[in-house]
């Protein structure tokens, strides 16, 4: 009894379940306003990115490439960013930032990223006098770390590039939740709204979900604007709801502008919730109302209805982003399902000494492995082996065909989840996520014994 | 001036050498889009990269193969979950992608015996799999990395396997084009001839540049059992690895999609003397003038118009069906580039679609050439169009509907423009008979979706004016 850490110990990679770091660097760049980012590398590096993002929120992103073509691999590519920013600039009259994304090639090129940006700084200021864009250096090899990293990389090099001084305090909160859906951005700012806070969710994706409009506007686009960046200085504190996709941002600003930060457990499940909202009350003085009482008490009850009855004992094999996943087996302990089976998708080291992860080692009375630098064969082989049982698979879509041929129910969670529909727009955070979450775990279980007609009759009356 | 520079290109006017319109009674050979050229960089282009071209639009649709991706793992998560082609083993080639996850040590020190090691692992973790290609990525063809030694010394390690490789990284070429090059000619100088299939029918032939999407390979497969023909291999789609490896055995080759794979069929004329033949497998009557070829060649034509006879009553009246309803609709082709030649003539006959502007990602100037042969007067005509160029077309040309990709389909959607998915289908397959008939459902059924009448109304502008009053 208790829990195992390992470590994958093939060197290759059967089905990876994070994508490299320029994936997710572009992630956190499409969320900021008037905005897109220019990839240097091959164009396979963002036409796949845009894909995979398009399939996830059924939206298009804009995200330009560099396009680096061979005669830029024996000579360098600087004048492809030079001529891409220009372009850039020329052609889209409302841009104010183009994060510059290197990847594995420009990287092992060597292309001088700063200087050429210092270059295309002069260019722009002769051409628009009137104009300022920021063009941001981002540096995300691929064959470093992988999209969690990138994405921290890229709201990192922002950060420092927009936040260069201290201004008049805001009073503001800065929340950094790490790579999350649109629909866990609406609910913590519903959250502040509610507790009267004022703050800046970076990024704000909220127009990730958006609309057909009788008058054909697009709105699909990052909120979080030039000002929200800089102002990120003059915060009250900053609050990293993610270890390891927020927390080196808030930490920079504690070190340059004296921002207290704080990382919190990622808000998944309701102690995690309470955690976050016990920290913001503690940080503004503000309390936490009672419409936040009721919206939580709704949450336990409706879980109340789930956890003995349906849960307990369900053994769950978990994978996606690791703040996703290490919060998300908290959360199962709290609605009495087993977490036996974590995964973490990339070679970060840390993992390993995450608190929470320390904690749950001491608590949990059953066999649980935790598999860092995991891939998805990783979950087939022990989904398949004859002595485990797996009751649910807690995961995103690139893992479907191992539940579908281990004939497992899965319910869809994290990033990507192309094979489901509309889940970007639920949040998975706060109470209403870890309630909406339970429910999509009981009707996935419910659907699966109808299915396969196993105690299906238990449901005749419930 | 048939060529046009758009209003959103004036910053980069050398765009203009990329869109022609073809004006009636001009002399199309003054005016021949460039393509295939360098990509302006920061222009939203559509492109993808030479290893795509090469891992997920040919080689990964073999049914028996591991797809070895040397290099860091973005290279393999990004061709996975992004194609529909099927097969009949349980769909082995869509379930799985393999990397050497390349890290910084590798990238300094050489990755080399990674590479080993993760082919061994591979194939010690998938016993029954034989086959394996590998590629590689950007980064590991910078830094030098031998593939070939490596899949020569672990050839020589496992007796009873086959690897193939695949040097064709990212920056190599413009586009995706140059990947199915690289690989065609690997293919047929490394690979071809050093097995002999089992020959079971007087007539052989290959059938070249069909991926199987949505079962496109599978609902043809119907059409030379009747004919009597065997394939022999089918490049690539539902096919084994092996399969290819005889391809020096067929009578004939014929080729659907010339651009990602006439060079094999030119290579395999050139060395074994097997003549290429070139049919459009899209709409009724290319299908049935390329079952007519065929039967020519083997002389059966009997059986050849016995087949499109029965075809024909099978699924023509309700292709007509279609065709009443969706005649004068004006269709964009916004796609990799020979399905702009493959389809607009065919919309035309079989369906009375207008095609009004076509953007090619990937194509040649000979396929511009044969678009603008048979495409019409009054149409736009793009090599690697880009987004802000696609809005002006739109507002030029009012479209229908757009057969293009999914990322681009979410965008006009906000225009109020449905989309069918050009490339990997929406609910098909749309070759041969059958899947005609399912390409125009598709377009029939997205351009009478009621949901767009809905999203062009403003509920406001109906309401009476108090209640308007109380809104504002």
């Amino acid at each position: 009894m208790g829990c195992e850490v390992t470590t994958r110990e093939r060197a290759g990679i059967i089905n990876p379940m994070y994508d490299c770091q320029p994936a997710g660097a572009q992630y956190a760049g499409i969320g900021v306003k008037d905005c897109i980012p220019l990839v240097h590398g091959g164009q396979g590096c963002t036409m796949f990115v845009r894909l995979l993002f398009a399939q996830h929120f059924k939206e298009n992103f804009d995200i330009a490439s560099t396009s680096l073509h061979e005669d830029s691999a024996v000579f360098g590519g600087h004048q492809r960013i030079e001529d891409g920013v220009l372009t850039l600039v020329r052609r889209y009259p409302e841009l104010r930032v183009i994060p510059i994304i290197t990847t594995c090639s420009t990287e092992v090129i060597g292309d001088d990223v700063e200087g050429t940006i210092t270059r295309c700084n002069k260019a722009i200021k002769a051409e628009f006098p009137d104009r300022k864009v920021h063009v941001v250096p981002v540096h995300t090899p691929s064959f470093k770390s992988s999209q969690v990293g990138g994405y921290s990389e890229c709201l990192l090099s922002l950060v420092k590039s927009l936040a260069t001084h201290k201004a008049a305090p805001s009073g503001k909160l800065n929340l950094f939740p790490g790579w999350v859906n649109p629909g866990d951005v609406t609910l913590l700012k519903h959250y502040l709204r509610e507790m009267g806070v004022e703050g800046t969710v970076f990024m704000d994706t909220e127009d990730f979900d958006s609309p057909m409009l009788p008058d054909k506007t697009i709105h699909t686009h990052g909120r979080t604007t030039v000002e929200d960046l800089q102002g990120s200085a003059n915060a009250v504190a900053s609050l990293a709801l993610a270890r390891y996709e927020g927390a080196s941002s808030a930490q920079y600003l504690q070190t340059e502008f004296e921002v207290p930060a704080h990382i919190v457990s990622t808000p998944y499940g309701i102690a995690n919730t309470d955690a976050m909202l016990q920290k913001i009350s503690e940080i503004t003085g503000k309390p936490i109302p009672e419409s936040l009482i009721r919206e939580r008490g709704v949450a336990i009850d409706a879980l109340q209805d789930l956890a003995h009855m349906f849960f307990a004992d369900k053994r769950v094999a978990l994978f996606g982003h690791p703040d996703l996943v290490i919060g998300l087996a908290e959360f199962c302990m709290e609605v009495e399902l087993k977490p036996v089976l974590l995964l973490l998708g990339d070679d970060n080291s840390r993992y390993k000494k995450d608190p929470r992860l320390l904690a749950l080692k001491s608590k949990v009375d059953w066999d649980m492995e935790v598999v860092c630098n995991a891939d998805l064969w990783e979950l087939e082989k022990r989904v398949k082996a004859p002595d485990t049982r797996i009751d649910m698979i807690l995961g995103h879509s690139k893992g479907r065909y191992v539940a579908i041929d281990a004939n497992i129910p899965m319910t869809r969670v994290g990033f990507p989840t192309f094979d489901r529909a509309g889940l970007y727009r639920h949040p998975t955070m706060g109470y209403r996520g870890a309630m909406l979450l339970g429910e999509a775990i009981a009707n996935s279980l419910f659907t699966h014994m109808e299915y396969t007609r196993n105690r299906e009759w238990i449901l005749n009356t419930w | 001036m048939p060529m046009v520079l758009l209003e959103c290109d004036k910053d980069i006017p050398e765009r203009e050498k990329h869109i022609y319109l073809k004006v009636d009674g001009e002399d199309s050979r003054d005016y021949l889009p460039v393509a295939n050229a360098s990509t302006i960089p920061g222009t939203l282009s559509e492109r993808g990269c030479a290893f795509c071209g090469a891992k997920l639009v040919i080689g990964g649709v073999l049914k028996d193969t591991i797809q070895m991706i040397h290099g860091p793992i973005g290279c393999a998560y990004d061709t996975w979950h992004t194609k529909r082609y099927p097969s009949d083993n349980g769909h082995f080639q869509m379930k799985y992608v393999w990397s050497t996850d390349m890290k910084e040590s590798h990238i300094v020190f050489g990755g080399e015996k990674r590479l080993e090691k993760s082919m061994h692992e591979a194939f010690d973790e998938m016993p029954e799999i034989k086959r394996m290609i590998v590629y590689t990525t950007c980064p590991t063809a910078l830094i030098g990395d031998d593939i070939k030694a490596v899949a020569k010394k672990v050839m020589e390690a496992r007796p009873d396997v086959d690897v193939f490789t695949c040097e064709c990284p990212g920056f190599a070429g413009v586009s995706q084009s140059k990947g199915h090059h690289v690989l065609n000619i690997g293919w047929v100088n490394e690979k071809v001839g050093n097995i002999e299939p089992e020959i079971t029918a007087k007539h052989t032939m290959n059938f070249i540049g069909d991926y199987n999407i949505q079962g496109d390979t599978q609902l043809l497969q119907q059409y030379w059992d009747k004919l009597g023909i065997q394939v022999i291999a089918h490049f690539t789609g539902n096919a084994n690895y092996d399969d290819l490896r005889a391809m020096h055995r067929a009578q004939l080759n014929v080729v659907n999609c010339a651009r990602s794979a006439g060079y094999i069929a030119n290579e395999l004329k050139k060395k074994y003397g097997i003549p290429r033949l070139d049919i459009d497998s899209w709409g009724f009557n290319y299908m049935a003038e390329g079952i007519r070829k065929i039967s020519a060649f083997f002389g059966i034509e009997d059986k050849g118009e016995a087949l499109i006879a029965e075809e024909y009553a099978k699924w023509k009246p309700k292709l007509d069906w279609y065709k009443e309803r969706l005649k004068g609709t004006k269709m964009a082709i916004w796609t990799g580039g020979p399905r702009l030649w493959h389809w607009t003539k065919s919309v035309e006959d079989d369906l009375g679609v207008q095609v009004v502007a076509m953007s090619s990602k990937f194509g040649h100037q000979e396929d511009f050439e044969k678009v603008i042969a048979r495409g019409q007067a009054g149409t736009y005509y793009i090599d690697d169009g880009n987004e802000l160029e696609f809005f002006e077309i739109i507002d030029l040309v009012k479209p229908d509907v757009i057969f293009t990709g999914p990322r681009v389909g979410e965008l006009v959607k906000k225009l109020h423009i449905p989309y069918v998915n050009g490339h990997a289908y929406h609910n098909g397959p749309y070759m041969g008979f059958e899947g005609f008939v399912n390409l125009a459902r598709d377009m029939y059924n997205a351009i009478y979706n009621p949901l767009l009448k809905l999203a062009a109304t403003d509920p406001r502008a109906t309401l009476s004016t108090p209640a308007k009053e109380a809104a504002e």
